[in-house]
């Protein structure tokens, strides 16, 4: 492959390399060429011309019909000459003065194309948008500055460059306001015009995340729902796309329809790609393709996986009231995965439910103790299960069959974002049918980590991987895999604030760096089991069967989920006895915390 | 291809139509197509649907070229018809509208005003579109499977393809133009545009003779007297849950239907269009922002709704020789059996069980009394063992099944519910759980937990399969025939037992009496069988799949088919098998009255052990039912029977407890209600002797078991 060769940078350049050379696609491989394609995500949009080579990351929220295009068409000009045109990786025709569209020619050639609808991945954490900013090289257009010193001004104004994020979204509010006006001051009917926020779709609506539509040309049922994808291909912005500046005095049925489908480009920039990655995870430090040139971390002499794992158990120990058995189910959790389905089962889900947290302070706790996760994890999100929240937020997606949309929920998440459910907010009240349906996706995501999406007339379940984890003063109500009470003594709890302060404090950045790194290669790595330690695992599981008949296969599926995370943690690849035993020891721990959780209960109470 | 020669065609659809012909079981002939031109021919009838089996059996290359090309074809056939049409009038037919009365008056007038011999301008003949008062409309070959939307694909275009789908939207049927009529304000002359697309720009100048020479400039008015119009509805259709790959969202396609199509489905049905697949030619906003675009429709000829047509014979159903091969095999009982909720380990009876109530006995005995081939079973068992996930995947598998709790669902919501119509004020009945599941599963988790009105509904259901309703003036009984798969936890959370079944379900013994197996899954610590899950458990997890045991886990689709196949088999039990079944059940009728035992032998059992013979006569696809069938179905009924007895076994010689005997007088206490005072409980246990530290701590054990819960001031118990 010679290295000399450049991605193409206009559609009318790559088509004719489709045509000429197929090895060209390995030119996506070189991760130099790739990571200097602007991402759309972090760029201003008025930096960027239609038809300029972008890429965009994010998730796939819904996925609209196939369409058929004109892949290239006959064009005729004023004088009766024709010529023929390419269709391809383009959402206009393309024609000059005086020339029209031979439709019925007999060269035209049809195909179709498929759009998804990509929204930018929500919950995803500062640090992470900080850091992909950083890497985003800036379209070079009018400025002739070095690409180096637009990044050090990038970095300086960092704020303000998140404003310009959103000015495209607030511009056109006002637009869509101003056209409200325009069509009922002229007395027609007026349009029924979707609001920004409908069109954008977000999950998290508390964190709107920015939506593309993104065009592909192959491979339509590739990418299922929610996957995390790195797509690269031209934009296209052309206002002409807008569908909500049309006057509307055809029918109104269509009218919405059309209009979900055809929002502003202004919002929602078209993207038509020839290259996609898919992401296993969200984390820019882990991607190659987001190398920052001064990254600090390569210099760091790498520390082992058990080194690292001791350092974060002791900043959660000192998050988690002094308790180590606390500490190692969180690092568990954070670092669980469904690594596989079989059947309805789904193995290797963590969910984790904290209880037994102290009633003082607790409104601060629940959120410090978040905070910290969110400076770990790329991706996660904090719900406070106030009767207001459940009975007012949309959790699983239902689709819209006005506008043949799929209007997203607040658990359609990406893979691996952390979901953390605080249940000391909760308080007693009325759940209405809304809240109590929001308990069910709830407790159906957990148990099977499946959302269950409303299509009105049939449900379809969607495979997801979200880690919940439930902080509560008591048991939670949802069901959880390991419920863990924590073992506060009365001076920790006092000291609380003191002891978040020392976390923060112990999260240096070389530290900060590690961790994050830690937990999502934690997350990704293998694990093996011997046949012998196989052998082990059964005798003791009918051992245990014997000791005490209510242990079911539930416990076993967890024994074996925990010590598989315990040996990870440790950078293991493979299950020894001490880690399975060490996994014994923990359960039996927790299952004696939580027999003497009912009466120490009681004793407060009274 | 070579190009079809389309004059030829047009003879030979000629012919088709007046001859084809089909010999009836009287040995005459049945003028298909011929008795329903003359209809047509009397305005009796508007739509002709041509049944392209008929048509490959006259000519099969023109069946072919009809699927390939439809559109065109639809237009020579009603060509033909047109023409054929006069000859088929056999009396003077009444004007039915005005249009027809218009077209009248056009005919006669043209015939006395016109020179036969003069030229006529195009615009102003009259055109075929608005002189043809039928429609025409194909249906496919039988052999035609129907497709699911994501493979209609661009090469289907033109062509006649089957679709099923649900409709998920639809719009009001509005008037379009066919043909529109114009007059001219100067020389009074009409003018007659058709209409083949969405939108037309109308005529503004008026191309008569008369106008163009003089320069008169006559305007056109349209006339909507004379135009005609037929009835257009959109549909949006969507592809049912089954048919969509795991991770993606439903397609969906737009189905245009004209005529006599419209109003055929409601949004939510489940349907079978067949159609042709068009290009949308939309002109507009439409196109300005889309030139590159086009859209697509399935122009209706045909709509089939599938959850109100009961016989409709799917043709994806039937099996190929390589699966049938695959299926007889030795062990294919077992296979299929353990293929019932691979992941769910064990439990080989139920398993069995559940695979029998899927196929079904026979219904009818050939005497012609009617009795009940649907296999009722209950599932019991602690909590955790699975009873859940059995019943949903019983209610995946099966073709048509219910899932309802007992606990939210009342006998309402069962059975059916009469409803007052908001719009026109009339009473309607709407069909609850147990209707729509008519010839299916209805499966009812928390059978124990439904209130004992509601569940007096279902007695009617399980032996009759039928519903009776006399609500609100209307007196009428609704089919059920329904398979029930109920399951029930313990009364008191968990299975105790030092209870008999009655107490320990609380269900009346009419109602367990009616279910043909009764099965109790306990979870008991034995070495063999822990052992086993444990290796099934550790291999899932070390391998991400489930092991690779002897037998290998089938299909769901294929299952489906098969006990399809096995339903359509009608087994009878041969003469000499009598008396070894009359002897097996005396010998039953015996052991019960001996043993003791806690379940019921009854004649029902008889028509139990018949039922499950013929359902596996029938999943061997035979047509008598064999000794080893009846011997299997014996077998069932002894395990479920066991499986019920062998807690009992423990409980022989036991004398029960102070605990248990005050346990009895709280229950007693309690009666229906669900909580007790705890000082009603000591005034009468101290009246019957007992002290009331023996009674803290009866309250303190059974509190421990979780039957029931006592507040925290101590001065409540209420039961869990």
């Amino acid at each position: 492959m010679p290295s000399s060769m450049e991605l193409p940078s206009t559609p009318d350049e790559l088509m004719e390399r489709e045509s000429t050379s197929t090895g060209w696609k390995e030119l996506l491989r070189d991760q130099e060429k790739y990571k200097n394609i602007p991402l759309l995500n972090y760029t201003p949009m008025h930096k960027l011309k239609d038809e300029t080579l972008v890429r965009f990351r994010g998730m796939v929220q819904d996925m609209i019909d196939p369409e058929m295009y004109l892949e290239s068409y006959e064009v005729k000009a004023a004088n009766g000459s024709t010529r023929m045109q390419q269709g391809k990786y383009r959402d206009c025709l393309r024609l000059h003065h005086g020339e029209t569209v031979d439709y019925s020619a007999e060269s035209n050639v049809h195909s179709t194309r498929r759009t998804l609808f990509v929204v930018s991945i929500p919950g995803l954490n500062e640090w992470v948008k900080e850091h992909e900013k950083q890497c985003n090289v800036e379209p070079h257009m009018d400025s002739s500055l070095t690409s180096g010193v637009a990044r050090k001004r990038a970095a300086d104004e960092g704020d303000n460059i998140e404003m310009d994020v959103d000015i495209p979204s607030e511009a056109c509010k006002r637009q869509c306001t101003t056209q409200l006006k325009d069509v009922s001051s002229s007395g027609e009917q007026t349009a029924p015009v979707l609001s920004t926020e409908y069109f954008l779709n977000s999950p998290l609506p508390s964190r709107p995340s920015m939506a593309c539509m993104v065009k592909i040309y192959e491979d339509f049922d590739a990418i299922p729902l929610n996957t995390i994808v790195d797509f690269v291909g031209f934009l296209s912005v052309n206002p002409a796309l807008d569908a909500t500046t049309l006057d509307v005095n055809n029918d109104i049925e269509n009218m919405q329809e059309l209009q979900a489908l055809n929002p502003p480009p202004s919002i929602i920039p078209r993207l038509h790609a020839f290259g996609l990655r898919l992401l296993s995870h969200a984390n820019p430090l882990l991607d190659l393709s987001l190398l920052q040139p001064t990254d600090i971390h390569l210099n760091i002499p790498p520390k082992s996986q058990e080194t690292v794992h001791k350092e974060m158990r002791i900043l959660f120990k000192l998050c988690l009231f002094d308790d180590d058995l606390a500490a190692e189910y969180l690092i568990s959790h954070l670092i669980s995965t469904v690594y596989s389905r079989a059947q309805m089962q789904s193995i290797g889900k963590f969910s984790l439910n904290i209880c037994n947290l102290p009633t003082e302070g607790l409104q601060e706790y629940t959120i410090k103790l978040y905070k910290i996760m969110e400076l770990l994890l790329p991706a996660s999100h904090y719900i406070p299960m106030t009767l207001d929240t459940m009975n007012t937020s949309a959790f699983a997606p239902i689709k819209d069959y006005d506008t043949n949309k799929l209007v997203s929920g607040m658990l359609q998440l990406a893979p691996h974002t952390h979901l953390v459910l605080d249940e000391t907010r909760m308080q007693p009240g009325k759940l209405e049918s809304s809240g109590v349906l929001g308990m069910q996706h709830l407790s159906h995501l957990i148990k099977n980590q499946q959302l269950k999406c409303d299509f009105k007339f049939f449900h379809l379940d969607y495979n997801v991987d979200i880690p919940v984890m439930i902080l509560s003063e008591g048991r939670s109500m949802l069901p959880c895999d390991f419920c863990l009470p924590v073992n506060a003594d009365a001076k920790s709890v006092e000291m609380f604030e003191e002891s978040f302060k020392a976390a923060l404090h112990y999260l240096n950045p070389d530290r900060l760096l590690q961790f994050r790194n830690y937990l999502t290669q934690a997350r990704i790595s293998q694990f093996n089991v011997s046949d012998d330690h196989t052998t082990m695992i059964q005798e003791d599981f009918v051992e245990m069967r014997k000791s005490n008949a209510k242990s079911n296969a539930d416990d076993l599926h967890g024994l074996l989920v925990l010590s598989r995370l315990l040996g990870i943690a440790r950078g293991k690849a493979d299950l020894d006895k001490e880690t399975w035993q060490l996994a014994t020891e923990f359960e039996t721990k927790r299952r004696q915390r939580l027999q003497a959780l009912p009466k120490s209960s009681a004793q407060t109470h009274t | 291809m070579a190009r079809r020669d389309y004059a030829q065609d047009k003879e030979s659809i000629k012919t088709f139509l007046s001859e084809f012909c089909q010999t009836d079981d009287d040995g005459k002939k049945n003028f298909v197509y011929g008795t329903q031109l003359v209809k047509l021919a009397h305005r009796e009838q508007v739509l002709i649907t041509i049944d392209l089996d008929h048509l490959a059996e006259f000519n099969e290359s023109l069946a072919e070229a009809v699927i390939a090309n439809c559109r065109r074809y639809a237009t020579i056939f009603s060509d033909v018809i047109a023409e054929l049409l006069p000859s088929y009038k056999q009396q003077e037919v009444h004007a039915k509208d005005s249009l027809d009365v218009y077209i009248e008056h056009r005919l006669m007038m043209d015939a006395r005003t016109r020179n036969p011999l003069e030229q006529r301008d195009e615009h102003n003949s009259f055109p075929p579109e608005l002189m043809k008062r039928f429609e025409v409309g194909f249906k496919p070959m039988s052999t035609e499977k129907a497709q699911s939307i994501r493979e209609v694909k661009a090469q289907h275009i033109g062509k006649l393809v089957t679709v099923r789908g649900i409709v998920t939207r639809c719009t009001e049927v509005k008037p379009m133009m066919v043909v529109a009529t114009y007059t001219c304000d100067r020389c009074g002359a009409e003018t007659y545009q058709p209409v083949n697309s969405l939108t037309f720009t109308p005529v503004q100048e008026c191309p008569s003779d008369d106008c163009r020479v003089n320069k008169a400039g006559g305007r056109l008015y349209l006339q909507t007297r004379g135009s005609k119009f037929v009835k257009f509805q959109e549909l949006k259709m969507q592809e049912h849950s089954d048919q969509v790959p795991v991770g993606h969202i439903p397609r969906s396609m737009t189905v245009m239907c004209r005529g006599e199509v419209t109003r055929m489905a409601q949004p939510g049905d489940h349907v079978l269009v067949s159609g042709v697949f068009l290009p949308m030619v939309r002109t507009g906003f439409a196109q300005m922002i889309q030139g590159l675009l086009s859209e697509t429709f399935l122009q209706a000829h045909r709509i089939i709704c599938i959850n109100k047509n009961d016989d409709l014979s799917d043709k994806e159903s039937e099996l190929t020789p390589e699966e049938l091969e695959e299926l007889a095999q030795d062990d294919f009982y077992e296979r299929l059996a353990t293929s019932l909720a691979p992941e769910i380990y064990g439990h080989l009876d139920v398993k069995k069980a559940l695979l029998l109530l899927l196929v079904g006995g026979v219904d009818k005995r050939p005497d012609g009394m009617k009795i009940r081939g649907n296999i009722n079973i209950c599932l019991m068992g602690d909590p955790g063992v699975a009873k859940s996930q059995l019943l949903g995947y019983i209610s995946r598998l099966a073709l048509r099944s219910q899932y309802t709790t007992g606990r939210g669902s009342s006998g309402v919501g069962l059975t059916a519910a009469v409803m007052k119509d908001p719009l026109t004020g009339e009473m309607t009945l709407e069909g609850g759980a147990l209707v729509l599941a008519d010839q299916g599963v209805c499966c009812i988790d928390e059978f124990d937990k439904m209130a004992d009105a509601d569940r007096t509904a279902i007695h009617e259901v399980m032996e009759q399969q039928t519903i009776s309703i006399a609500k609100a003036g209307i007196m009428t009984t609704l089919n059920a025939r329904v398979s029930i798969l109920a399951a029930a936890n313990p009364a008191f959370g968990r299975y105790n037992p030092r209870r008999t079944v009655e107490q320990n379900i609380q269900l009346p013994a009419a109602l367990l009496s009616r279910f043909d197996l009764l099965w109790l899954i306990q979870d008991k610590p034995d070495r063999d069988n822990d052992l086993r899950l444990a290796k099934h458990i550790t291999y899932v997890h070390s391998h991400s799949k489930q092991p690779p045991s002897r037998i290998k886990a089938l299909d769901m689709n294929l299952m489906r088919r098969y006990i399809n196949l096995c339903k359509r088999k009608h087994p009878t039990i041969p003469d000499e098998l009598t008396d070894y079944i009359v002897n097996a059940y005396v010998e039953l009728r015996r052991e019960a009255r001996n043993q003791k035992d806690m379940t019921f032998t009854s004649a029902r059992n008889l028509l139990g052990i018949l039922r499950l013979s013929t359902a596996l006569a029938r999943l061997r696809l035979s047509d008598r039912v064999e000794k080893d069938d009846v011997a299997e179905a014996l077998r069932l009924l002894e395990m479920s029977k066991d499986s019920l007895n062998q807690i009992h076994e423990h409980q022989k010689g036991h004398i029960p407890n102070t605990s248990d005997r005050i346990f009895a007088i709280v229950r007693e206490l309690a009666g229906s209600g669900k909580a007790v005072k705890i000082a009603d409980i000591m005034d009468r246990c101290t009246t019957k002797g007992f002290k009331p530290d023996q009674v803290d701590k009866c309250i303190d054990d059974y509190e421990e078991l979780n039957v029931w819960q006592v507040n925290m001031g101590r001065t409540k118990i209420t039961f869990m």
